[in-house]
């Protein structure tokens, strides 16, 4: 796995950057540099989960960034759309307002000359639809806007030339034509009417700017949008791209993994066959040898017992010591071998049943010697018994062993409690001791401190007692000092309380 | 106690037997030993075939089998004594140099009689040939001729 882990970064370093604008050249690229290597970082201490996780919620931030400007551009339009209409039907309405109003003056001068009532058609339909069309401009404009305020004008303007030439219609039904003629040649409403022409065209104008100025809105927003999108759809694509590498590229690691431990099972499995076969074949053939050198320096002995000289019958005896030696060593191994291999069982372990019979077992031993023993109340413990029984029985043969120099031996076995699961238990002696600098080498196989002349034994012992509590899932350790004694841990699962 | 019926050695390998032979001889019992160097010359002499041919009729007091033997080995051997009914009640001791626990379960679940490990240390070896041959030889009382035909017919 680590292997892959610079190919996978540059492959990460490619998407990032595509994904990032490039660094500008100058004093901002050293910052932007190392901003971007912190987040490069942070990024590759994250799991594949949380950097896909983190790359498909980047993905919905887009989304939901993306959707949300649009949404507001498109109310923009939308609401610039109706304002476009209204001040359309805005302008349309005073030029109708406009020509009703001179229509109406026009009539209106030529009833004055001629007294004809019916010239005064269109002075009564202004006189009638006046208040309509304010209430219809007025509901074009919003009331705080200047437009407003110039309908509420141009209405009095109006209001004001139909007083001024109902005035005028009222005078000439009295006094007949002679009373009007002056009004007739200039014009009645003049005055108010080319103001309400004026305030019109204003009004106008300003409607069209405010046209024109949405028009330009409306088409940058439309613009902005546009790009916009274009680039959030790049991003996006990007992210997904990235997000799909990272994947893709994690699947693919997994199944070289996968493929790659299913290859090593196999390995493990043939390589755990031919041990076995290896261990049988040790157990089986290398002995014999052993049996025949003991068997027939024995018999030369007995045969030659009278005529070999005490030097020649030392060799013999030696050479029969060494085979039996070797034999004890092959059996040792192949015990070590063993208790690698063996099937465990996990039960509830009565450490304190435990220790009284190994004891027992043990009392050939502790025949002739005087121990005073220490022993405290030991926890419940989870494991192999039989496997925990060898534990014991080495780390307290190895205690009542290394104390026999000792006139006052003293072993104590004792627990203390090392968190809620697991229990430290030891064995601790007032024998010769060792030196704490070969610590380490006391748990290896065939590994020992003392001559065989001053303690006898092959040095699997330790070892054994390491290679289960490992299988345990505990650890074994020592501490001591030369002619200090020796005090021998080992950790244990405590057993669960029955409850 | 004299010993009337022979002792079956299956032994491939001649030190072993030479060793077993001579730890035998402290007891007087070696020339009661009819040695095969394979499980077929065990098989040969069980069913009076072959170099066997003219040997007195009757089954041996024991069978003392090694474990790992040309031709037929002594699990093979085992199998077929105890699937034969006129084999069957012969004693029948593995004496060889496995302690592997798959051999002695083989072993046992096969309806061996005893597995004993032959000691690598020569005095021990002695004492364990002496017993086994005393013991299966002198001190157990075998079965009567024909009592696994007799077993087979009552059942």
């Amino acid at each position: 796995m680590r292997m892959d882990e610079p190919n996978h970064q540059q492959a990460l370093d490619a998407a990032v950057d595509a994904a990032l604008p490039s660094p500008q050249p100058g004093a901002g690229a050293v910052v932007q540099h190392s901003f971007l290597t912190a987040i490069l970082r942070s990024v590759q201490q994250r799991s594949i989960e949380q950097r896909v996780l983190a790359g498909f919620g980047l993905v919905f931030a887009g989304i939901l960034v993306i959707s949300v400007i649009s949404y507001r551009n498109m109310t923009v339009l939308i609401r610039n759309g109706h304002q476009d209409q209204r001040s359309h039907e805005f302008i349309q309405l005073l030029d109708a307002m406009g020509e009703a109003m001179d229509d109406a003056e026009n009539g209106h001068r030529r009833f004055l000359v001629t007294g004809d009532e019916s010239y005064l058609t269109a002075y009564n339909t202004l006189r009638e639809r006046a208040p309509e069309f304010a209430r219809y401009l007025r509901e074009l404009t919003s009331p705080e806007s200047s437009q407003g305020a110039h309908v509420t004008h141009l209405a009095q303007l109006i209001t004001q030339q139909l007083q001024e030439e109902r005035n005028a219609i009222e005078l000439r039904n009295k006094t007949g034509f002679e009373g009007v003629r002056g009004m007739a040649l200039t014009g009645v409403a003049k005055a108010s009417l080319d103001a309400a022409r004026k305030l019109q065209a204003q009004m106008e104008q300003e409607e069209n700017k405010a046209l024109a100025q949405r028009v330009i809105e409306s088409t940058s927003t439309t613009r902005s949008s546009i790009i916009l999108l274009s680039i959030g759809a790049l991003l996006l694509f990007v992210l997904l791209a990235a997000v799909y590498y990272l994947i893709r590229h994690d699947i693919t690691a997994r199944r070289r993994i996968a493929a790659e431990l299913q290859r090593r099972g196999e390995l493990l499995e043939a390589a755990n066959k031919e041990l076995e076969a290896f261990s049988y074949s040790v157990s089986h053939d290398l002995r014999a040898p052993l049996r025949h050198i003991d068997g027939y320096a024995s018999l030369l002995a007995k045969a030659t017992a009278v005529s070999l000289d005490d030097k020649a019958k030392r060799y013999l005896h030696t050479i029969s010591e060494a085979a039996t030696r070797m034999g004890q060593l092959i059996d040792d191994l192949l015990v070590f071998s063993r208790m690698g291999r063996q099937e465990m069982l996990h039960g509830t372990v009565n450490l304190d049943q435990l220790i009284a019979a190994v004891l027992h077992d043990l009392r050939h031993d502790l025949q002739d010697r005087t121990i005073s023993w220490k022993i405290a109340q030991l926890p419940d413990v989870t494991g192999d018994a039989a496997m925990l029984r060898q534990v014991f029985v080495n780390l307290i043969a190895n205690a009542i062993k290394f104390t026999s120099t000792q006139p006052n031996a003293t072993i104590e076995i004792g627990s203390r409690s090392d968190g809620p699961n697991e229990a430290v238990l030891f064995v601790r002696d007032n024998g010769v001791g060792f030196d704490m600098q070969y610590a380490n080498k006391l748990f290896g196989v065939f590994q020992r401190l003392h001559r065989a002349d001053e303690f006898e034994g092959t040095g699997i012992g330790l070892a054994n007692v390491r290679r289960i509590i490992h299988r345990h899932g505990g650890k074994s350790w020592a501490e001591g000092a030369l002619g200090k004694g020796a005090t021998f841990y080992v950790s244990l699962p405590l057993a669960r309380p029955s409850t | 106690m004299t010993l009337s019926k022979p002792i079956v050695l299956a032994e491939d390998n001649p030190r072993d037997a030479e060793l077993t032979l001579a730890a035998m001889e402290e007891h007087q019992l070696a020339d009661k030993v009819i040695l095969c160097h394979d499980g077929a010359e065990v098989l040969d002499y069980l069913y009076c075939r072959g170099p066997f041919k003219t040997r007195l009729q009757g089954n041996p007091a024991v069978v003392l089998l090694d474990l790992k033997m040309p031709k037929v080995d002594g699990l093979e051997v085992l199998r077929t004594i105890k699937n034969d009914a006129d084999l069957r009640p012969i004693p029948v001791v593995m004496l060889t140099s496995s302690r592997e626990e798959r051999d002695l379960a083989e072993s046992y679940a096969l309806g061996a009689n005893a597995y004993v490990v032959k000691p690598v240390e020569f005095h021990q070896f002695l004492k364990a040939v002496k017993e086994l041959g005393v013991f299966w030889g002198m001190i157990n009382e075998p079965p009567p001729e024909g009592a696994g035909r007799a077993a087979g017919r009552s059942a």
